[in-house]
């Protein structure tokens, strides 16, 4: 069973009297302990579409789905304070710029200890006060961060970026989620830092089983911790498959001039040539063409795409192109 | 915070550095004598005159002029009133008193009602509640104080008589001045009536801190609201909502402070406006402070009160700034804490 299973979900972005489609019908499918990867450049909708799934997005945005299922329930016949209960019970997230998401003028041990389900806690109320520093000072020693009480004490501005991202995994271990969605966790950190914050993320869905949802604008970065990829473009669902199945026989144009342009070490290239590219850049949400939205870049491009494709699935590996390379394969 | 302390206290020096000399430039600016508008003894004849001299330096330099004046403040003597011949110091002692509480009174009414309607507009935004509280602010903006305090007046106390229209305190009750501040006056002196007299003194502030906290207060909805909007609007807000926290709890534990950190900031700025509304509204509740005196001076062109009266009014609105800067370091750990980093 999956863990979560939306189909067709679309964002709906209300300014000035337009009515913009951010998110167009895009699917995603989630098993228990795998960690995806959901990957497409700025602009193409994979942020909303995380926000959308654990609900922070405000009144300006406007969900549809024809199915969003948590642990085989369905959510869109909840009523919407039910719907937000359930997911924010197991479904955590982290974001990028991880010192902006913590409170400025609070301490880094109120931010956790909130998080808490006070529920767990028995006794009089400084016995739980009490429990709860401990539970706190237990969950930032998981995510690496030893000195507890220096670091419970200070303030976010205090800390480095990594060091609140790993905060930022902290409270979201809090609630020991299913499903935790990590929105560009390491957007603008050194690669050391980086690598830590993946590793950590590798590690808790090894001991905790708990499932991943990895966001981020570069293929290549994540496609090393992911088992699944899903790539999106310009709000339109593109390929989805295992990382394997993207990477060696992508189906889609779009997959296939993203992973042709970065260079790997084991491609030969002539020095000073070109990286394979497409031309043009992503659409901005007030001119999206119609139909396949990748059309006015993209080499396959025919009549035919000015009518938006179906998405296809072939042995798990889905693809919505009406001129696709899984022929040439 | 040490270092935050002694930058305060630097800018407090130096502010009224430039105050003083700016009061001590008045005497020459002033039509007349500078020694007459310096001490304010029009009368003083030959002998005393000589002594004045002496005392103000000015037979030497003008920098020599200033470090006396400035001596002669420190210990307290600001010249003679030129109208009424009193001290300057003792006057003030007589009129300031009311006017603090006065402003201050004015100062609560307008944070306790306009931060929480502003914080209220800001949490219903874009809805009924929301545009009725900024209607409202913007009509309490824009009503000059002098016509408010006329129908408050006319309202209050003429149609409906609940509250006294003049005065801070019947003369019925005869409270010995010491401190100059009423209610602390009235709580010191050992009067039988004195629940009493709180009461009055109490209904007789009302009318002029209502009418002087009207404006101040719709700026404190509005910097509240906007202030409120940011926050709601931050990442933060978003990650305690993914966090799975009610809505109220947001609100009151990231919501407040943060918005209240703003606003604190800005509270000694335009409290500079209040005290200039507050001499306005004195003067047509016949309120006994230093606004109203201020006001008569400079009809009766009282300069050595008019420069007094100058110092001791701002003195008194760049404390009030610098306490309401210690009040936001207080609530900003961004100001307090150095970082201590990896
Ligand atoms: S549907 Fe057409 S335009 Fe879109 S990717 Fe496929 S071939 Fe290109």
């Amino acid at each position: 069973m999956n863990l979560l299973d939306i189909k067709n979900l679309s964002i709906e972005l209300t300014s000035h009297g337009e009515n913009i489609l951010a998110v167009d019908r895009v699917s995603l499918a989630l098993k228990d302990g795998e960690i995806r990867g959901l990957v497409g450049e700025s602009g193409s909708g994979k942020s909303i579409l995380a926000q959308a799934i654990i609900g922070v997005l405000d009144d300006k945005w406007h969900v549809t789905a024809d199915r969003f299922h948590w642990q085989g329930v369905d959510l869109l016949r909840l009523p919407l304070e039910e719907r937000k209960q359930i997911i924010t019970k197991d479904v955590a997230m982290i974001f990028q710029e991880p010192m902006s998401c913590l409170d400025p003028t609070n301490s880094i041990g109120e931010q956790i200890e909130e998080a808490l389900d006070g529920s767990k806690f028995s006794g009089y109320f400084w016995q739980k006060a009490q429990q709860r520093k401990e539970a706190a000072a237990k969950l930032l020693h998981k995510v690496g961060i030893k000195q507890h009480d220096t670091c419970a004490k200070s303030y976010p501005h205090q800390l480095t970026n990594a060091l609140c991202q790993r905060v930022m995994i902290a409270i979201a271990l809090a609630k020991q989620p299913k499903l935790l969605i990590a929105d560009e966790p390491t957007a603008s950190m050194e690669a050391t830092n980086q690598a830590q914050i993946f590793k950590l993320l590798e590690s808790l869905n090894k001991l905790k089983n708990m499932s991943i949802l990895l966001i981020s604008h570069e293929l290549e970065k994540i496609s090393h911790w992911t088992d699944y990829l899903t790539v999106m473009y310009s709000g339109q669902f593109v390929e989805a498959g295992t990382t394997e199945q993207i990477f060696n026989t992508p189906f889609h144009p779009y997959t296939k001039a993203l992973i042709a342009s970065t260079p790997r070490a084991s491609t030969n290239l002539i020095k000073k040539s070109l990286l394979h590219t497409l031309p043009g850049s992503i659409p901005s949400l007030q001119h999206l063409p119609i139909g396949c939205r990748l059309g006015p870049r993209c080499p396959n491009a025919q009549k035919k795409c000015v009518i938006a494709p179906q998405v296809e699935s072939f042995q798990g590996h889905q693809v919505s192109c009406h001129f696709s390379h899984r022929k040439e394969y | 915070m040490l270092n935050f302390t002694i930058r305060r206290l630097n800018l407090l020096f130096f502010t009224l550095l430039m105050l003083s000399i700016v009061s001590f430039s008045l005497s020459y600016f002033f039509p007349g004598d500078a020694l007459v508008n310096l001490s304010g003894e029009i009368n003083a004849d030959q002998q005393r005159t000589e002594q004045l001299v002496e005392l103000y330096n000015m037979d030497k330099s003008v920098f020599h002029q200033y470090t006396a004046y400035i001596g002669q403040i420190f210990s307290g003597n600001f010249g003679i009133s030129m109208s009424s011949q009193v001290p300057i110091s003792d006057e003030l002692h007589t009129f300031l008193p009311a006017t603090i509480e006065l402003c201050l009174a004015a100062l609560f009414i307008a944070l306790i009602f306009g931060v929480p309607l502003g914080f209220i507009a800001a949490i219903f935004h874009n809805k009924p509640l929301d545009k009725i509280i900024l209607t409202f602010a913007m009509v309490g903006y824009s009503i000059p104080v002098f016509w408010f305090a006329l129908i408050l007046i006319l309202l209050f106390s003429i149609t409906l008589s609940w509250f006294p229209s003049s005065g801070q305190l019947n003369l019925l009750f005869e409270i010995e001045q010491v401190t100059g501040f009423k209610f602390i006056d009235i709580l010191l002196s050992d009067s039988e009536y004195q629940a009493q007299a709180l009461k009055d003194a109490f209904m007789h502030i009302v009318l002029p801190a209502i009418a002087v906290a009207t404006a101040p207060m719709t700026i404190f909805i509005r910097l509240a609201r906007t202030s409120m909007l940011d926050v709601l609007e931050s990442n933060y807000i978003k990650a305690a909502k993914a966090k799975g926290l009610s809505q109220a709890h947001i609100i009151y534990h990231h919501g407040i402070r943060n918005s209240l950190v703003g606003i604190v900031r800005l509270i000694g700025l335009h409290f500079a406006n209040l005290v200039t509304v507050a001499m306005i509204a004195e003067v047509i509740f016949n309120w006994q402070g230093a606004g109203s005196w201020l006001i008569e001076s400079i009809f009766a062109r009282d300069y050595t009160a008019i420069q007094g009266g100058l110092i001791a009014l701002a003195s008194f609105t760049f404390f009030i700034n610098i306490l309401a800067d210690f009040l936001y370091a207080a609530l900003n750990p961004l100001e307090r804490h150095k970082k201590h980093g990896a």
